[in-house]
């Protein structure tokens, strides 16, 4: 199998490093190799930068893919919020006339978009390139009757014509990595409801939340598994904004699919940078005397 | 950018399509066109769901009018928007809501309009390379993981890809 170009993005290196230390533990126990994307930029940012100039903003994406194409590489991203970006601009850039558009920018800088390079969220990686089969058979401490709900967040399945990722109506993917860590996943009523985080509105983030929250609760659900380090954070922080405002309580630990899996793989608890979490997956811990392999 | 007129009190919709070709110039800003008002982006939206003044099939509807003026102004209502996609699953016409609705914010921009943390978020990458800042304490959390340090964006090539070329929105015409 040819290596995979690694795309880190901002949010996960400079806030949950102990996120993309999960992606490079786990990884090459699947057979996957990864080769560093030297000189990176932000995607840049779907919601932000997008919103002030799109030209600009397909340029710098563009760039962000030409030094995979240097290496030949197909790239992965371990944010959704970058795998919609970069994935767009792969998509957007098919057209001719837009892409001369991009390339004359390109020029200035001595670069040119090609388009070689395919671009995929770690999770599709892996269920395309390692199989969930691998996934399970990597795991030395199965997370066995863990009651999980899944948040897909948006960007990995929508727009489903330029993401080609799973039905975004009735997905599977990440039920099944769940699955392939021993643990349950339970599909609760407002699984598909967005975090809300590109929303800038006090309140409709914050109603959205908690229709959210309280139907994972219903379900009984252990810990709250996704897979975008925007959701992360909007669960995160906004957990406690809900648990006031609405005088309820709430402790679902959110928690990104790669460290539960870098812990199923035998990685000790303490190592994962849960403590850094507002809301810790505390009962991870019944499963750490369990056939501990310790490596990382 | 012309004033956008009103509908009058004889019932007359104007329709002000200096607005609409300042919105087509952006990318995906013309899809708006094909829009026939069925209203299949509203059921599943997010932020329609949670919020009595953001209705996608009325953004459109402003937009086909040329209704600028309301759409443009601080505090704008486009930034209700959750950009979650789901309009642009539902839309019969591919008209992808969200798409035009980012346009729009491109236009605000134009006018330097924008809400306060987006534009912090913009300025950190205009001058870093990354919407999340930097500092000696991220690197040492990176360190605790055996992750190397951080290394700068080269902001050389990057602010060059930030000036528009002067030909580039005339090509759309």
């Amino acid at each position: 199998m040819k290596p995979f170009a690694f795309f880190p993005g901002c949010l996960i290196p400079v806030r949950y490093p102990a996120m993309e230390f999960a992606i490079r533990q786990t990884l090459p126990k699947l057979g996957i190799e990864i080769v560093d994307l030297e000189g990176a930029s932000c995607c840049p940012d779907p919601i932000y930068f997008k919103s002030k100039d799109k030209l600009s903003w397909l340029s710098v994406a563009a760039r962000n893919l030409t030094l995979a194409e240097d290496l030949g590489l197909d790239v992965f991203t371990n944010c959704s919020g970058c795998t919609a970006t970069l994935s767009e601009a792969y998509h957007l850039l098919k057209d001719d006339e837009l892409r001369d558009k991009i390339n004359k920018r390109l020029k200035r800088i001595g670069r040119k978009y090609k388009g070689t390079s395919r671009v995929r969220h770690v999770a599709t990686l892996v269920r395309d390139e390692a199989g969930y089969d691998a996934v399970r058979e990597s795991v030395v401490r199965p997370l066995d009757g863990m009651k999980m709900a899944i948040h897909y967040g948006c960007h990995l399945l929508k727009p489903s014509k330029i993401m080609n990722v799973d039905d975004p109506n009735n997905p599977e993917v990440l039920e099944k990595m769940v699955e392939a860590l021993g643990a349950t996943p339970v599909r609760h009523r407002n699984w598909y409801l967005c975090c809300g985080k590109a929303c800038q509105h006090e309140a409709i983030p914050l109603n959205m939340m908690h229709a959210l929250l309280s139907t994972v609760k219903d379900v009984e659900a252990e810990i709250l598994c996704l897979i975008c380090p925007t959701c992360f954070s909007q669960f995160d922080h906004g957990q406690m904004k809900v648990t006031k405002h609405f005088n309820e309580d709430y402790h679902i630990p959110p928690v990104y699919y790669f460290q539960l899996l870098a812990f199923a793989q035998g990685i000790p608890y303490e190592k994962l940078g849960f403590e850094r979490q507002r809301y810790k997956p505390e009962s991870l811990q019944r499963f750490a005397t369990s056939s501990v392999h310790v490596e990382g | 950018m012309a004033k956008a007129r009103k509908p009058n009190s004889d019932d007359v919709v104007r329709v002000d399509f200096d607005f609409r070709r300042q919105l087509a110039k952006k990318v995906e800003g013309n899809l708006a066109s094909f829009c026939y008002q069925c209203g299949a982006c509203v059921g599943d939206c997010p932020a329609a769901t949670y919020s009595d003044e953001f209705n996608p099939r009325e953004i459109m509807l402003k937009v086909l009018y040329g209704l600028g003026e309301e759409l443009l102004v601080e505090d704008s209502v486009l930034w209700q928007c959750t950009n979650c996609y789901n309009c642009a699953e539902r839309c019969p016409q591919d008209v992808k809501p969200v798409e035009v609705i980012i346009s729009l914010k491109n236009m605000l921009a134009d006018l330097n309009i924008y809400p306060p943390t987006v534009e912090k978020i913009i300025g950190t990458f205009e001058k870093t390379g990354r919407t999340t800042p930097l500092s000696p304490a991220v690197d040492r959390q990176r360190e605790r993981f055996g992750l190397p340090p951080m290394k700068p964006v080269p902001m050389d090539e990057i602010s060059k890809l930030l000036e528009p070329a002067p030909d580039e929105e005339d090509d759309s015409e």
